[in-house]
C-alpha cells in the first residue's frame, strides 16, 4: 500500500472513531442531527450504487425507504417480532421489489427510467395508504425506544457498511461491469457483461441499504404514514446529496450529505424562513458551477484552480 | 475448411426498409473474410445480427455448429464472438487500460475475475495493437486512429474465436493501414477467424482470403478477391449508372 | 348510466385542462431535451398572476389569459437566456437538478409573497352550469376546456406551419441546423422555453378558475404533467391532448368505480405501464 493510500485509510478510521464517540460529549440536539445526517448519508450512498456507478438515476429509491420503514413497522406492530427481524423483512421486501419491477423498468433509458421510477413511487404510496395491515392513511405507531445513542451508533454502523460496499465495488468485477454499463451499455453487453442481471442486482443492493435506513428511521421516530414514508422529496434529497458530493466516488455522497445537512441545519436555525430558499439557490449554483460534485472540485482544484468553474461553464453552455 | 460461423437466409427488416435480404455465407476457421459494398448495403447491420445487437426478421445463424440466432449479445460475447464498432463505443470515463480490461473480465468463457490479472492481460493486448503508452489516459482523450486501435484491443481482450471488424481502417493513412493489416494478420495467425468490413478496396484485397460483396442488402458475389473484383455486377454496383 | 355519462363529461373537461397544463412541459422536453421539474411551480405562478390581475385590476381571467401568458413568456425567456442556457450541454441529469432547485426557490418565494392561504379566482359566472339533459356541465370548466383545445391546436399549427416553429423543431434535431435557419441558438432556446412557460402561465390561469391554488401545488402538478406527456408522447402536441384526455377520463372513472383515493394510483399506474410497454407514448413515433 502506498503512503498516501495508508494516509487515507488512517484518516478514515480516525474520523469513524471520532464520529462513534461523538454522542458521549454532545447534546441531544446534536445527536439527533447526527442520526439524520448519517441516515441521509446512507441513502445518498445507496443511491450512488444505482445512480452514480451504474448510471441509472432512480427516483424510486423512496419506495425502498418506504418498504423498509413499513417492513419494520408491520413486523413489530402487527406481528410482534423483534426489530432485527423487522429489518430483515424490510430488506427482503426491497429486494423483491427490485427484482419484480426492476426488470421491466431498467430496460428504459435515461430520463424515462427516472420518470418510471417516479411513477412507481407515487403508485406505491397510493397503494400503501389503502392497505389495512399498514394502517391505511393513518399509518402505524411503533413501540417506543428512548435511546438516541443506540440509533446513532446503528446509523453510523450502517453507513460504514454501505461505504465499504461501495469501496468493494470499485475493486470488484461486478463493480467494473456496473461502471462499463454506465459508460456505454451497448458496448458493455457486446463485451460479455450481462447487463440486465447486473442492473437488477445494483438496484437491489441500492434498495437494501435504503430500506435498512428506512427501518432505523421508523423505529427511531416511532411513527410513520404513507406520505412521509414514500416521500419523493426524500428521494430528491438523496440524489442532490450524492450528486453534490460526487456521484461514482466512494466518499462523495457521504461528504455531500454531511455538508448539505449542516448547511441546511445552520440556515434553518439562523434564518428560518429563508432556509429552504437558500437550499434551492445552493443547488442551482452547484449544478452550474460544479456539475461533477464536490469530490471532483477537491480533486481538480489543486491542478486548475479557479479556472475549474469557468471551464465547466464553457463546456456546458450554448 | 470447416465453418466456424454460418449465416443462413438471414433477412432483417426495419419497418418497411429491408436492410439485409436473404443472405447466406460461411466464415471458415482461421479465414479472413472481407465484406465490401457501397454505403447502405447492409454491412454493419449484418455484423450487428451476428454479434447479437439485432435479431434477424428471418433466417438462422450458427456458431461452431450451434444455433445462436436469438441468443443475447452478452452470451455471444462469452461464446467467443468479438466485434469492433464503426461508430466507436469506448467507455469514455475509464482509462484506456480499463477499457480493455472489461474485455478480459467478461469475455470468452467466464472471463478473468481478478482485477489485477485482467489489467495485466489488458496491457498485453494494448501492446499488440501499439497503444501501450496510452494505457493510463482516459479513453475520451484518444484521437481517431488510436480509438480504432482501442476498439481492436477491447475485442481481442475477450479472447474471441471470431472477430468482426467494422471499418477499422476508415480515416487512416497508408502507413497506418499497413500497420492494421499486419496486426490483423498476426491475429489470424494466433487462431482467430476474422470478418472484415472495409471500404478501402486495395487493403482488403491484400488482406482477405475471400470477399463477400453486398448491395442493397443482397449478396451479389462471394469468392476469391481477384475473381470478385473483376465481376461485372460488382463493378456496376460500385460505379452505378455511369456505365451506360 | 347518467352517473357514468356525467363522470365521462367531467373526465373530458378535466382532460382538456390537463392537456394544456402538460403542453409546455412536453414542448420544452421534446424540443430542448430539458426536463423541467419546476413546470408545476410556473403553473402555480401563472395562477397567482391571474388572481392578482382579477382581484386588483378586475381583469376577467379568461380575457386576461393572454396577458398572463405574455408575462410568463418573458419570465421564461429571461430564465433560459440567463440561467438554463448555461447547462444545456451538460448531462441531461443536470437540468433535472437545476430545475428542481428552481422549484424549491419558486415555491418558497411564492410562500413568502402570497402566504400559504388557499385562493380561487371567482368571476361571477364561475358557479354557473349548462344543463345537457340530466347532465351538468360547469361553465368555467367548459370554457377552460375550450381554451385548452384552442391552445393545443394553436401550438400544433405554430410548430408545423410557421418558420419560427420549424426552426424550433430543427433545433430539436441539432443546433447546427438551427443556425441554418438564420436564428441564433441561444435566442431560439430562450424563445422555446418562453413559450413553454407562457403555456404554463395560461394553464395556471385556467386552473385557478376551477380549483384552489396555494404555493405548494407545483410538485403534484409537475408529476401529473409528466404522466400526461409520457402517455401522449413527446413528438406531437396532439399527443398531449390525447394524453390529457386519457388521464382525465381514467382518473374520473377510477374515482367513481374504485374509490376516491385511488385516482393517483390510476394516473401513475398508467404512466408506468405506458413506459414499460410503449415508451414513445400513445401518439409518439416508435424508432
Amino acid at each position: 500500500m502506498t503512503a498516501s493510500r495508508l494516509g487515507v485509510v488512517v484518516a478514515v478510521v480516525v474520523v469513524v472513531a471520532v464520529l462513534a464517540a461523538l454522542p458521549l460529549f454532545s447534546s441531544d440536539v446534536i445527536i439527533q442531527f447526527g442520526i439524520n445526517a448519517l441516515l441521509l448519508a446512507v441513502l445518498a450512498q445507496g443511491w450512488n450504487i444505482i445512480g452514480g456507478y451504474t448510471g441509472y438515476a432512480s427516483f424510486g429509491n423512496s419506495v425502498f425507504y418506504g418498504l423498509g420503514s413499513y417492513g419494520v413497522a408491520i413486523a413489530m406492530v402487527q406481528w410482534n417480532l423483534p426489530f432485527g427481524v423487522g429489518m430483515i423483512f424490510g430488506a427482503a421486501l426491497a429486494v423483491a421489489f427490485a427484482f419484480l419491477l426492476g426488470v421491466p423498468v431498467l430496460r428504459l433509458k435515461g430520463h424515462y427510467f427516472a420518470i418510471a421510477t417516479l411513477g412507481l413511487a407515487q403508485v406505491m404510496s397510493a397503494i400503501v395508504s389503502n392497505i389495512g395491515i399498514a394502517g391505511q392513511n393513518i399509518g402505524l405507531v411503533l413501540p417506543p425506544l428512548n435511546n438516541d445513542h443506540l440509533f446513532y451508533e446503528l446509523s453510523l454502523g450502517l453507513l460504514v457498511i454501505a461505504t465499504l460496499t461501495v469501496f468493494w465495488l470499485t475493486r470488484s468485477r461486478f463493480g467494473f461491469g456496473l461502471i462499463a454499463i454506465r459508460e456505454n451499455e451497448e458496448g458493455a453487453s457486446v463485451m460479455g457483461v450481462n447487463t440486465t442481471l447486473y442492473k437488477v442486482l445494483a438496484f437491489a443492493l441500492s434498495g437494501v441499504f435504503t430500506a435498512l435506513a428506512g427501518g432505523i428511521h421508523a423505529y427511531w421516530i416511532t411513527f410513520l404514514d404513507p406520505e412521509s414514508a414514500f416521500d419523493i422529496s426524500l428521494n430528491v434529497k438523496m440524489i442532490i446529496m450524492a450528486v453534490f458530493g460526487g456521484p461514482g466516488t466512494v466518499l462523495g455522497p457521504v461528504l455531500g450529505a454531511f455538508v448539505l445537512s449542516a448547511v441546511s441545519e445552520i440556515l434553518s436555525s439562523k434564518v428560518t424562513n429563508l432556509a429552504g430558499l437558500f437550499f434551492g439557490v445552493v443547488v442551482v449554483a452547484a449544478v452550474v458551477l460544479m456539475p461533477r460534485g464536490v469530490a471532483d472540485v477537491m480533486r481538480q482544484f489543486r491542478r486548475t484552480g479557479w479556472r475549474y468553474f469557468a471551464e465547466n461553464l464553457r463546456a456546458h453552455r450554448i | 475448411m470447416s465453418a466456424i460461423l454460418e449465416v443462413k437466409n438471414v433477412t432483417r427488416r426495419f419497418a418497411g426498409l429491408v436492410a439485409v435480404s436473404d443472405i447466406s455465407f460461411t466464415l471458415g476457421k482461421n479465414e479472413i473474410l472481407g465484406v465490401i459494398g457501397p454505403n447502405g448495403a447492409g454491412k454493419t447491420t449484418l455484423v450487428s445480427l451476428i454479434s447479437g445487437t439485432l435479431r434477424p426478421t428471418s433466417g438462422e445463424i450458427f456458431f461452431e455448429g450451434s444455433r445462436i440466432t436469438h441468443l443475447a449479445a452478452y452470451r455471444r460475447a462469452r461464446l467467443g464472438i468479438g466485434r469492433t464498432f464503426q461508430i466507436m463505443r469506448p467507455f469514455p470515463g475509464l482509462s484506456v487500460l480499463d477499457n480493455v480490461a472489461v474485455g478480459a473480465l467478461f469475455g470468452h468463457g467466464s472471463g478473468e475475475s481478478d482485477l489485477a490479472k485482467a489489467r495485466e492481460k489488458a496491457r498485453a493486448q494494448l501492446d499488440v495493437v501499439g497503444l501501450g503508452k496510452f494505457a493510463s489516459q482516459r479513453a475520451e482523450e484518444l484521437g481517431g486512429p488510436n480509438r480504432k486501435r482501442l476498439e481492436l484491443a477491447k475485442a481481442l481482450a475477450m479472447q474471441p474465436k471470431v472477430l468482426l471488424c467494422d471499418e477499422v481502417m476508415a480515416g487512416l493513412n497508408l502507413v497506418e493501414i499497413d500497420e492494421v493489416i499486419e496486426v490483423l494478420r498476426k491475429i489470424r495467425a494466433s487462431g482467430i477467424s476474422i470478418l472484415v468490413i472495409e471500404h478501402v478496396i486495395k487493403a482488403i484485397k491484400k488482406l482477405s482470403d475471400r470477399l463477400l460483396v453486398l448491395h442493397h442488402g443482397n449478396k451479389i458475389a462471394d469468392g476469391p478477391p481477384d475473381a470478385v473484383l473483376s465481376n461485372s455486377e460488382v463493378i456496376e454496383a460500385y460505379l452505378g449508372s455511369r456505365r451506360a | 348510466m347518467d352517473l357514468l355519462a356525467q363522470v365521462l363529461i367531467n373526465g373530458v373537461l378535466l382532460g382538456g385542462l390537463y392537456a394544456v397544463m402538460a403542453l409546455g412541459l412536453a414542448l420544452v422536453w421534446g424540443v430542448l431535451n430539458i426536463v423541467n421539474l419546476a413546470h408545476g411551480a410556473f403553473i402555480m405562478l401563472g395562477a397567482y398572476l391571474a388572481w392578482h390581475l382579477y382581484t386588483y385590476l378586475g381583469i376577467d381571467p379568461f380575457l386576461g389569459l393572454p396577458v398572463t401568458a405574455i408575462i410568463m413568456f418573458c419570465v421564461g425567456y429571461a430564465l433560459q437566456r440567463g440561467l438554463l442556457n448555461l447547462v444545456v450541454r451538460a448531462p441531461m441529469f443536470n437540468t433535472l437538478l437545476i430545475t428542481f432547485g428552481l422549484e424549491v426557490v419558486l415555491t418558497y418565494l411564492a410562500q413568502l409573497a402570497f402566504s400559504a392561504d388557499f385562493r380561487t379566482i371567482n368571476p361571477p359566472y364561475a358557479g354557473n352550469s349548462i344543463a345537457l339533459g340530466p347532465l351538468v356541465v360547469p361553465l368555467a370548466r367548459l370554457m377552460a376546456f375550450g381554451v385548452a383545445v384552442v391552445l393545443t391546436v394553436g401550438v400544433w399549427v405554430f410548430l408545423l406551419r410557421t418558420k419560427l416553429g420549424r426552426a424550433i423543431r430543427a433545433t430539436a434535431q441539432n443546433l447546427v441546423a438551427a443556425r441554418l435557419y438564420g436564428v441564433e441558438p441561444r435566442h431560439l432556446y430562450a424563445v422555446t422555453f418562453g413559450i413553454g412557460i407562457g403555456l404554463a402561465g395560461a394553464a395556471g390561469c385556467l386552473y385557478g378558475t376551477v380549483s384552489q391554488i396555494n404555493p405548494y401545488i407545483g410538485a403534484t402538478l409537475t408529476a401529473k404533467c409528466f404522466a400526461i406527456s409520457i402517455i401522449g408522447g413527446l413528438d406531437n402536441p396532439l399527443g398531449v391532448l390525447v394524453g390529457g384526455l386519457v388521464l382525465g377520463i381514467i382518473e374520473s372513472l377510477t374515482v367513481l368505480y374504485v374509490g376516491a383515493t385511488f385516482g393517483d394510483v390510476a394516473s401513475f399506474g398508467i404512466l408506468v405501464l405506458v413506459l414499460i410497454v410503449r415508451p414513445s407514448g400513445l401518439l409518439g413515433k416508435t424508432t
